[in-house]
């Protein structure tokens, strides 16, 4: 195996990251010391597969690099050594206190950064032992941390953000990760080798205290635990992942561009059915209803998110044969060049279908479609993701595989995504589980769902006659076990949408951290029984009510300023997350 | 005050105090909080959670009293949405419901203070409605009314409960206790009975063997140590007399009313006030969680925050409906059942006193049209039977 040089500069809060190398426990690298714009410059220049290079210079640096995933320097605060602070600010005027405050969001000061292709999964692991033996021996300062998981990604993608408007560089802040093939470097915290059967007490404590339960854990709180102890063990779970009792909401407006649908779902009371006309390759909708909205409509539609302080449009649609790659191109060209929104759009159903449609592969789609502007990729669609259960109510719909392969690549080309689950459909706790253990096994590898939501199905005038339970109570319990199941899924969205403001309320008491989206506009669920309304004041009154403080937020969970006061709708929070 | 001293004085069967009671309103943890009224809850009922087939009337809407939260009540008969039920009318929707088949135990009727009725038209109202169905449990005026109709016929308050038990009054509703506090009573309901009066008619009540409910009307312009004042002084009177059946806290609604540009309380208060009721409260048996005021969601979810009871099946509730409820009209039972099945809790069809009208064995079948008195435990129906002598 050939000898991978690594470039580092010797910084106290680096050190650890180093350790097991320089005490030659871990073999098979070289270090080369030098201040950090030495260890920049030997990177650009090939000399070097990796350096160790503050989050800051990574975002100055105009090539193509990427982040080592699951490795960095985190700080919680701002460190006792001036000196290693102002080292990772430049450019940046502010202090880790500070910016943490700003944006609800971890500072990322240090990551290991290289070429697409650097190194491998099996040399990606000694780097991570490597830390693990640093961290073993101790000594290191206080207030850091050293894991890049989905909550550090954000912060990373908002500090490079930062960094390149700063410099006036209009390249998108995407962050992109090395791939090292499947496996992550990420630190285990893996279940308690060998554990005896605990009881259920002992199980929600362990969990509690951040803790990973088993799937065979999960399935046995899924069935035995009581509401209010799984509601406890989540509470306390939500403090520690978000502390200081903050709970987010999003402006965004949820637009359907179609209801033209090829997918036929039983369980879907939106969508209109298409027939393939006689002549050429055209499709049209069987019923009167069927839409797709026109440039104008969408101007409309968007310009009053704008104009509403609305950041983001939550782009989704039915899977419309008629629509190509083109035309989902061209549309978000479109909306970049003329509205301050970001694109939250295309649940991985629509994108596999497009790849079909196109013959192209689902990297392919979605790199044309990140170029074209897309933000992030929406996880709805997911409904249970367990064929068992999608060969009942959506035979025509992705597998679970292309769901989690779509994920993965859009997490791959730096996306984030959010992730959902809907309960109801007569799935049994082992669905369930399996459902939250695809999620979190996915999320070890490349951290990149930002949130999970889930709600029950809403059956009212669709085909699906099930007698499910679909009450608050299985939603509370659901919800809770998420929390507490999804260590690595750093927010919980509570789906007011579905449930009504009040158990959207109680659910921050039950693993919530964030109230979800101050929703414009709804298509979907409201056809099928849920309508409930909510504008942005009403939310803050719901998040303070319960407790806590309200915060704005865009899809990376970045707060943003105008958050937090009761100005209701009409605010100054556009354009802010880019 | 931490709350595992309070958890401490609960395990010693000690009665909080008034300082608990803030302290438990204010506790920043919720669910803590729930956890305490949760044991309390199981402990007295175990996994129980009781329902009932009801029926509500409210007779007029018409009402000398400008409470100020009200979105239901009319001045005068000639006001826009006045009405009056005929007594033909209003017994009409007892035969309507028992021509649909359905059965009942249970008549509610709360009304407006209407100042043109004749005594004869409440004394009729129930006779009538005894007459139709004689077995169905009258659970009607609150203290409220009889208080009116003690100033308005003048005629003293336990000549009042006579000639309505005459009639066939079974029990009183618990409403009309809003707040207790002055300075509230004075802003939002200066027409009506005083704290004094209001208790007294219920100590009257009492002494005559009736029983009845009581409640409070929180999340408008109260303070918390006036709900836990409020909440003490029922415990009081209770720790009197005993003739309380259950508290049922009644969160205000503001659409309709000249209250309107408060905001009411969300589901987070309505929980706390369950859960802190259930500490606060020990001498009263039972606490309903109204679903007609808290929604099916809320009120399935009080039953993990110290309720025990959900109430009935309702049909045809205004007084909530005119303040914005958006909960249906009525509910069936097998709705009922499966709502406190979901819940994790065992569905018990009840009568007005408590009595166990149908019970579900747990299995998620609901209960049985059968009189399975043995699924209750032991203690159950000695405390029922005590009930009973009581009455």
């Amino acid at each position: 195996m050939s000898v991978v040089a690594l470039a580092v500069p010797r910084r106290l809060t680096t050190r650890p990251l180093t350790f097991g190398i320089e005490h030659e426990r871990v073999a098979g690298f070289t270090l080369a010391w030098g201040e950090v714009d030495a260890c920049a410059e030997r990177l650009v220049a090939g000399s070097v597969a990796l350096a160790l290079l503050p989050s800051t210079c990574y975002a100055a640096l105009a090539e193509d690099l990427r982040i080592l995933p699951g490795i960095a320097v985190t700080m919680l605060a701002t460190p006792q050594s001036p000196l290693a602070e102002e080292q990772v600010l430049d450019p940046l005027a502010t202090t880790i206190d500070e910016w943490c405050a700003r944006t609800g969001l971890p500072f990322v000061s240090w990551v290991w950064v290289g070429r697409p292709g650097a190194i491998d999964r099996v040399q990606a692991e000694a780097l991570g032992r490597s830390l693990e033996l640093g961290r073993a021996a101790g000594g290191q300062e206080a207030g850091l941390a050293y894991r890049l998981g989905g909550q550090e990604l954000s912060g990373l993608a908002a500090l490079v953000e930062e960094v390149r408007t700063l410099g006036g560089v209009r390249q998108r802040g995407l962050v992109r990760l090395l791939d090292c093939g499947d496996g992550p470097p990420a630190l285990p915290r893996s279940a308690r080798p060998g554990a005896v059967a605990r009881s259920t007490d002992a199980l929600l404590a362990d969990a509690a205290s951040g803790e990973r339960l088993s799937p065979e854990d999960g399935l046995r709180l899924y069935h035995t635990a009581a509401l209010l102890d799984l509601g406890r063990a989540a509470d306390l779970r939500r403090q520690a992942l978000h502390p200081g009792d903050v709970v987010t909401y999003i402006i965004d407006r949820n637009v359907n561009y179609t209801n033209l649908c090829v997918t036929a779902c039983k369980f879907c009371n939106f969508y209109r059915p298409v027939a393939r006309v006689a002549h050429g390759g055209a499709y049209a909708a069987k019923s009167r209803d069927g839409y797709t909205l026109s440039y104008a409509e969408l101007a409309r539609k968007l310009q009053e998110t704008v104009d509403l302080g609305g950041v983001q449009v939550l782009l989704q649609g039915g899977v419309n044969p008629n629509l190509r790659l083109s035309y989902y191109e061209e549309l978000f060209r479109w909306v970049k060049a003329n509205f301050p929104l970001a694109l939250h759009a295309l649940s991985p159903e629509e994108v596999s279908f497009i790849a079909k449609l196109e013959g192209l592969s689902l990297a392919q789609v979605l790199e044309r479609l990140v170029a074209a502007g897309l933000d992030s990729l929406p996880g709805g669609g997911a409904e249970i993701l367990d064929d068992e259960i999608r060969d009942l109510i959506s035979p025509l719909k992705c597998r679970t595989d292309t769901w989690l392969a779509v994920m993965r690549e859009a997490h791959a080309l730096g996306l984030r995504t959010t992730s959902t689950l809907v309960f109801g459909f007569g799935e049994e706790g082992r669905h369930v589980l399996a459902h939250l253990e695809r999620l979190r096994a996915l999320q070890d590898v490349t951290s990149g769902f930002t949130a999970f939501i889930c709600w029950p199905f809403q059956a009212e005038g669709t085909r699906l006659k099930l007698h499910d339970d679909t009450t608050a109570h299985r939603y509370l319990r659901t919800f809770a076990l998420a929390r507490l199941y999804l260590d690595n899924i750093p927010n919980l969205q509570v789906s007011w949408p579905t449930m009504g403001p009040a158990l959207g309320q109680i659910a921050l008491r039950f693993g919530g951290n964030d109230f979800g989206s101050a929703m414009i506009e709804e298509n979907v669920v409201s056809q099928a029984g849920a309508v409930f309304t909510l504008s942005a004041a009403g939310i803050e009154r719901c998040i303070g009510a319960a407790g806590f403080a309200p915060r704005r937020r865009n899809m990376r969970y970045q707060f943003l300023s105008g958050a937090g006061s009761s100005a209701g709708l009409v605010s100054s929070a556009a354009g802010s997350a880019g | 005050m931490q709350l595992s001293q309070i958890a401490d004085k609960i395990g010693a069967g000690i009665p909080l105090d008034f300082d608990d009671g803030v302290v438990l309103y204010r506790h920043g943890n919720l669910l803590e909080v729930a956890a305490l009224a949760n044991q309390v809850r199981e402990q007295r009922h175990g996994q129980r959670t009781y329902f009932n087939r009801n029926l509500h009337i409210n007779a007029t809407n018409v009402c000398v009293a400008g409470c100020r939260f009200c979105s239901f009540a009319r001045l005068r008969e000639d006001s826009a949405g006045a009405y009056t039920l005929t007594l033909e009318q209003a017994w009409q929707k007892l035969r309507d419901r028992l021509a649909e088949g359905s059965s009942l135990t249970e008549i509610h009727i709360v009304n407006g203070l209407h100042d043109g009725l004749p005594f004869s038209y409440y004394t009729d109202l129930l006779a009538g409605l005894k007459r139709i169905h004689p077995t169905v449990h009258l659970k009607a005026f609150t203290a409220v009314e009889i208080f009116f109709f003690h100033q308005h016929f003048g005629m003293p308050v336990v000549e009042v409960l006579q000639r309505l038990r005459e009639a066939g009054l079974d029990s009183l509703p618990g409403g009309g206790a809003e707040i207790f506090a002055d300075r509230v009573r004075r802003k939002l309901c200066p027409d009506k009975c005083d704290a004094d009066a209001w208790l007294d008619v219920h100590r009257t009540a009492h002494g005559m063997g009736l029983r009845s409910n009581c409640t409070m009307l929180y999340g408008h312009i109260e303070t918390v140590e006036e709900r836990v004042e409020h909440l003490l002084r029922l415990r009081e009177l209770q720790t009197e007399t005993g003739g309380f059946q259950t508290f049922i806290p009644l969160a205000f609604h503001p659409d309709g009313n000249a209250l309107r540009k408060l905001p009411g309380p969300t589901a987070v208060e309505d929980l706390r006030t369950f859960a802190v009721a259930r500490l606060l409260l020990h001498n009263i048996p039972h606490l309903k969680a109204y679903w007609i005021m808290l929604g099916l969601k809320t009120a399935q979810t009080a039953q993990w925050f110290g309720a025990d009871d959900i109430d009935g099946t309702v049909q045809e509730e205004r007084i909530y409906h005119t303040a914005g409820a958006e909960t249906p009209q009525g509910l069936t039972s097998a709705e009922l059942v499966h709502l406190i099945e979901q819940a994790g809790r065992v569905a018990i069809e009840r009568d007005t006193l408590y009595h166990v009208v149908a019970a579900g064995d747990g299995d998620g079948r609901g209960p049985q049209r059968s009189y399975r008195r043995s699924m209750v435990a032991p203690s159950e129906q000695s405390e029922q039977s005590e009930q009973v002598e009581d009455a």
